[in-house]
Order: structure tokens, then C-alpha cells, then sequence
């Protein structure tokens, strides 16, 4: 595809695969242009000993696989509020996460199954207002699976997968932030946009804190809590109950956590809407009602139910209106609007980021 | 530069020199590069319907055209130089001291010289072209003298085929080592003797002849200029000599080779007669329908590769075929917008990209 635009995908070169890959703190995603679509929980593990490396069979285990046998492996979770750990330089073991998170891109690229002799072309999205620093560990880890990278705001990303790009505000609540984008018909600048940490692993910790708080002996796992909250997480009033069997001195006992859950899940409308309240605040009033009545809600987190409502209600109480839509495919929506991207960007550029 | 004596078939065997003489030189000559590491030119020329013009115009014009060819060789060939005429009426050469690069050279020189010769038979003026198969030694593995009169071979075979007036190195070294090789140990398992693929009958240099008749090698001449250096080098000033190690003088002519070569980059510079535009046009042709060739091969490889995949399952991956989104074209509602927010993308990544040079 020429710069200007004049020709179409009839001309797009042959041996070029293009991905968009969402690189997020609990899960990654990729959609590629051969028509693959995975996802893949964001934890890499490597057998701690021989015995395990024997036991296992393999010398890298990625998402689910490492998780479940993360007791004999050096266990990563290379992605923290949705940048690499080694870039925010107080892990421990900045060389483990920054080889973990390059691992897991070559994994996820992997399952894009390109052809042997593709060049691989990917967008990534990073959180909106990520450091230097941030996307600087990001392109080292993926340069080595990558023959060209670009990087994109998020949200960005999601609203430009969907073609929405004038008068929209994004919501995109992954694991370890919440991205918020307000898009007006050019590409959104630094004023534009807001990331904050009230997401899924802030859910994840005021849950466990409220069921310790009310259940002393319950003995849970942050693994543990985040499984009930993806499969109950509800904001709702009239949420059906809630019971979970935790282990008491090693016995499987039932807990009620409706309670403790709703209000997990509801902790983080509040800095949502406050963060879109400056984005709204900071617009042209005269399109301001545009941006309240056209809200997306993206990413993983957007799948608390009930969730769209109580940020509308929310909104309603404190600007006077709103109007949420969630997108059909919270998982893939960054990914896709990334895929989207690096098709739509003209080949020269690619050219002049290999 | 030698006397040569085209002979016929029938008069090989009276012959001052023997057809196994000059293909133990020959063989001596490629021993001797592959022992001092030099490289070494074989070529195999054929004229161009020469049994055609025997049929018109009778086995005398055959043995005029094939003595004028040899003659014309003269004008391109050094004493070092070897040659002889093959069972086929094929002209074998062996160049040592020549790099590949300077065969090329070589090789338009002999064609465009036998474009030149004329043989009036008939009241009517006959041209003739040649075809010209190279091979050097100058691979990644060691090749063995048939191996490269093979490669010869075929590359006459298909200058030949394309219509001649051309020369073509075809480059399958490995293929006919591997051939050669195989069909060596059947030999040895029957007992038999080694094949001699050079199939020498004539075309001899007489020793007599070289002796004396022999061009006169003078300071003015750069290899004989480069031997007296040699010989001042070693303590020789002045007086005769009467026998000159052959070593030496191969190191003299590899020396004045080595400055030929560095010149020639200046030879090249000489713009390209239509002649010369032509030849190359005919060699891209060439080169084209061998990369065609090459890429059915590669295709069927690639087929047998994914069956033997398939086999083990191995994941071979998904060809790209755009599934999911279309791509920028002009007639989208957003091109403009979006022709620019893809700009800003960029902008945004090359000054990342500076920044983290930095």
C-alpha cells in the first residue's frame, strides 16, 4: 500500500504477517492477518531444577500451563500495572522478568502462527501515559520476535478498531490499569488521556482484604480471589449470592462474599468517572454532552456485570447524564484495533521502523 | 604463445604430443592450483552448428572453421594456457592463474573474435559464433578436474541450447561432484579404471614447438617483468638460465595475473558496445529462466517439505490473507483522518526512536 493511500489491500506485499498485540498484565492477546485470534494468560515459568525440567518436559511454560505447575517453576508475571516490571526497576530480578516478557512475546507471536518465511510486522498496545522507560523495555522485548514494532496508546487502539474516532470517550480496563481516551477526530494527545491503577488487581486486593477482614480463617490465594471475581464479579444490587468454598485448617468450608464482591467490584466506578469527569471538564463544552452519551468499556475488567450500568449511574449523578456501550469483544478489542492499525499504516512506514 | 596443432581424429595418434599428454597436463595444471590454492578456468567451446556446415559444405570446411577457431583462441590465450580438441569437436581449455571474474572477460573476447571470422564456400560469406561453457575451482567445497569439465559441459550444452553466440557457467558443481563421485565407487567396486571425462584426442601443444617457437618473454611483457622481480628477489641478476623452476614462473604469471585483475575495474569502466549490451541482455534472459527453473524446484521442494511436516506435525503456520480488516484505501469515509493519525503514529515512534538512541 503506496503513502498515498491510492491503492488498497489488493497491493499488500506477499510474506507479510501483521499483528496486533495486546500486551496486558494478566492476559495477552493477538490478532494476526492470516485470520488468528489467542489469547493467552501473561505469566511465564521456567522449571527450577532438573527434576522439574525432566517432570515437565519443556523448558519454558507459558499462561495456564505455568500457572498450574508454577510450585516447581522460577515463575513470572513480567507485566505490573501494564508495563514490563523490569522497566520500573524495583523488581527483584529485572534480567528474569525482561527475558520472561521477551519469551512470552515469542510465544504469543507463535501462536499467531506465522509462516517460517513471513516477516512479522506487529503494533502493541501500551498504557496511555507509560513512561519512556516503559516503551523503551517493551520494544527491547519485542524486537527480538519482531522485524518491525510500533507502539500505540491502548484505548487508542480500541476505539480505532471499532472506526470510532471523533467525539468518544474509552474505557479500557485491563488488569493492572485503566486507560481512559477521549477521541476527537485526531489522534488523541497527552491531555487526552489518563491511565490510573483502579483495575482488576485493585479489585483483586480490596477483595481479599475484605474477605480476610470478615473471614479471618479462610485461607485464599490471589489466584484464588481473582478466579471468583472472572467468575462472579457483579456490581449489581440484585447480584445472585455469591458462595465459595475456601479451606479452614485444610477443610473445604463455604463462604458468602456477595457482599465483600459487590463492593470490590464497585471500588473502582468512582475513579473511573472521576477520571473521565477532567477528560469531559477539559472539552469543548459545546460538545461535551457528545462525549458523555458515547462511552466505551473495553478490556478485560469490562466484564464485571452490571458494570456499564453503574458507571452510567454514576455519571448521572455527578455530570448530569451519561451513556455507556460495552464492546462486543472485551478480550480482543485492543488487539484488534492494533491489527488494524498495522494494516492500515503504509508500508514505507513500516519500512522506516524496521 | 605455443604452437598448436589441430589435428583430425585420424591423426591423434601421430601426434608429437598425445592426447593423454595434454590431459595429464591438464589435470597436472588443476593438481597444482588446488595445491597452491590459485585459481583455475576451464572452458569448453563449441562452434555453432559445425555439423551442419560439414554436411553443406564438407568435412575440409569443418577442419578450416575448427583451425581458424584455434587460431583466433591464440589471440586469447597465454602460453600457460591450455588446450585441446575433444571426441565432440569441442575445444577444451584450462586457464590457470584466472580468476572467475577474468573468464567472464575472456569469454566475450573469444565470442566476439570468432563473430569476426568469415569462410567464403560456395560464393557465399559464412559467419560463425561459438558457445562457451566455464566452471572455476573457486568453490565452497573441493572439486575434482572432471567436476569442472562437467560443469563446463553442461553450461556449453546450454549456451548451446539457447540459441548460441554466448557463455553460460551454470553452477552445478555439487550436483556433478556428487554424480562423479557416486559413479567413482562403481568403478572401484567393478574394478574398473577411472573414467577420463575429458575424452582428449587432439589439439596439442608440441614441447618442440614451445621451445622453439615460442613467443619471446621480454621485461615489457608484465609476466616477464614480474619474473625478473622473482628472480632479483632470489638473488639472480643477469646471465642465463637455463632451466627456471616452473614453480616460479607460475608465481610470476599469478603475480601479473593478481595486477591484471586489480586493473580491471578500470577496463570496466569503458562504456558497453551495443554488442556487450546485447550479450548481457541475452545473459539476464538466461539467468531469468534459470531463476523460473529454480523457483518450480524451490515450489516442489517446499510441497515435499510441508508433506514431510505434515507427517510429523509440525506446525508450519498460516499464510497472511488480510481476514479481519481490509486495509487503508482511498475511498473510506475516514482516509484523510486516519492517512494522518497513522502519521502522528509514526512521528510519535521515530521520536521514541531518537530518544532511545540517545
Amino acid at each position: 500500500m503506496s503513502a498515498d493511500g491510492k491503492t488498497g489491500d489488493a497491493t499488500k506485499e506477499k510474506g507479510l504477517l501483521y499483528m496486533g498485540i495486546d500486551l496486558g498484565t494478566s492476559r495477552t492477546s493477538v490478532a494476526a492477518s492470516n485470520g488468528v485470534r489467542t489469547t493467552l494468560s501473561s505469566h511465564v515459568g521456567y522449571p527450577k531444577d532438573v527434576v522439574a525440567r525432566k517432570l515437565l518436559g519443556k523448558e519454558v511454560l507459558y499462561g495456564d500451563d505455568a500457572v498450574d505447575h508454577r510450585l516447581s517453576l522460577r515463575f513470572y508475571r513480567p507485566l505490573a500495572a501494564g508495563v514490563l516490571k523490569a522497566s520500573q526497576r524495583t523488581s527483584e530480578d529485572v534480567e528474569g522478568n525482561m527475558k520472561a516478557a521477551a519469551d512470552l512475546i515469542r510465544e504469543i507471536i507463535r501462536l499467531g502462527k506465522p509462516k517460517a518465511d513471513e516477516l512479522v510486522y506487529g503494533v502493541i498496545g501500551v498504557p496511555a501515559q507509560a513512561a519512556i522507560h516503559h516503551k523503551d523495555a517493551i520494544l527491547k522485548a519485542a524486537r527480538e520476535s519482531l522485524d518491525s514494532v510500533i507502539l500505540c496508546s491502548e484505548p487508542f487502539a480500541v476505539a480505532y478498531g471499532l472506526d470510532m474516532l471523533e467525539d468518544v470517550l474509552v474505557i479500557d480496563i485491563g488488569a493492572g490499569t485503566t486507560d481512559l481516551c477521549r477521541m476527537h477526530g485526531t489522534m488523541p494527545e497527552d491531555s487526552d488521556q489518563l491511565t490510573n491503577t483502579f483495575a482488576g488487581d485493585y479489585v483483586d486486593d480490596q477483595l481479599a482484604t475484605l474477605v480476610r477482614k470478615r473471614y479471618p480463617k479462610a485461607q485464599f490465594t490471589t489466584r484464588m480471589i481473582q478466579t471468583i471475581k472472572e467468575r462472579h464479579g457483579n456490581v449489581s444490587d440484585a447480584m445472585p449470592s455469591v458462595v465459595v468454598d475456601l479451606p479452614v485448617d485444610g477443610k473445604p468450608t463455604p463462604f458468602d462474599v456477595t457482599e465483600d464482591l459487590r463492593t470490590a467490584c464497585r471500588s473502582i466506578v468512582a475513579p473511573i468517572v472521576e477520571g473521565l469527569s477532567q477528560l469531559i471538564a477539559t472539552f469543548d463544552p459545546e460538545f461535551q454532552h457528545k462525549l458523555k452519551n458515547r462511552v466505551l468499556l473495553a478490556g478485560g475488567g469490562s466484564q464485571i456485570k452490571g458494570l456499564d450500568t453503574a458507571v452510567e449511574e454514576e455519571m448521572r449523578r455527578r455530570l448530569g447524564q451519561g451513556r455507556v456501550m460495552r464492546i462486543d469483544e472485551p478480550v480482543y478489542g485492543g488487539a484488534n484495533g492494533a491489527l488494524k492499525i498495522a494494516h492500515d499504516m503504509p508500508a514505507e512506514f513500516w519500512e522506516k521502523l524496521k | 604463445m605455443p604452437e598448436f596443432q589441430v589435428v583430425r581424429l585420424s591423426e591423434a595418434a601421430q601426434s608429437l604430443f598425445s592426447a593423454e599428454d595434454v590431459e595429464r597436463l591438464m589435470r597436472a595444471e588443476f593438481d597444482r592450483a588446488l595445491r597452491h590454492k590459485f585459481s583455475l578456468v576451464v572452458m569448453l567451446v563449441g562452434v555453432d552448428r559445425l555439423g551442419q556446415l560439414q554436411d553443406l559444405y564438407g568435412w575440409d570446411s569443418k577442419d578450416e572453421i575448427l583451425r581458424a577457431v584455434v587460431s583466433m583462441l591464440r589471440g586469447s590465450l597465454r602460453d600457460s594456457d591450455l588446450l585441446g580438441l575433444t571426441q565432440d569437436d569441442r575445444l577444451l581449455l584450462v586457464f590457470p592463474h584466472t580468476t572467475p571474474e577474468s573468464a567472464g572477460l575472456l569469454a566475450r573476447r573469444m565470442l566476439a573474435g570468432a563473430r569476426k571470422l568469415r569462410f567464403d564456400r560456395d560464393g557465399r560469406s559464412l559467419r560463425i559464433s561459438l558457445s562457451i561453457g566455464v566452471s572455476n575451482n573457486k568453490q565452497p567445497s573441493e572439486l575434482s578436474f572432471e567436476t569442472l569439465v562437467a560443469v563446463a559441459e553442461d553450461g556449453l550444452s546450454v549456451a548451446d541450447g539457447a540459441g548460441g553466440d554466448r557463455f553460460v557457467e551454470t553452477e552445478l558443481y555439487q550436483l556433478y561432484e556428487k554424480k562423479r563421485k557416486s559413479r567413482s565407487r562403481a568403478r572401484e567396486t567393478a574394478g574398473l579404471a577411472p573414467e577420463a571425462p575429458a575424452r582428449i584426442v587432439a589439439a596439442v601443444p608440441s614441447p618442440e614447438a614451445k621451445k622453439s617457437e615460442g613467443p619471446r618473454l621480454t621485461a615489457e611483457d608484465p609476466i616477464g617483468l614480474a619474473l625478473l622481480e622473482l628472480l632479483a628477489q632470489q638473488g639472480f641478476e643477469g646471465g642465463n638460465f637455463v632451466d627456471i623452476d616452473p614453480e616460479m614462473v607460475a608465481t610470476a604469471i599469478r603475480r601479473a595475473q593478481e595486477a591484471r585483475t586489480a586493473a580491471l575495474p578500470e577496463v570496466q569502466q569503458v562504456p558497453a558496445s551495443p554488442e556487450e549490451i546485447l550479450e548481457k541482455q541475452r545473459q539476464i534472459e538466461i539467468l531469468e529462466r534459470r531463476i523460473a527453473k529454480l523457483t518450480q524446484a524451490l515450489g516442489m521442494t517446499e510441497q515435499d517439505l510441508a508433506r514431510v511436516m505434515a507427517m510429523k506435525g509440525i506446525d508450519s503456520g498460516l499464510p497472511s490473507v488480510y481476514k479481519n480488516v481490509q486495509g487503508l484505501t482511498g475511498g473510506e469515509p475516514e482516509f484523510e483522518r486516519k492517512k494522518a493519525m497513522m502519521l502522528t503514529i509514526l512521528e510519535a515512534n521515530l521520536a521514541l526512536k531518537r530518544e532511545l538512541e540517545k
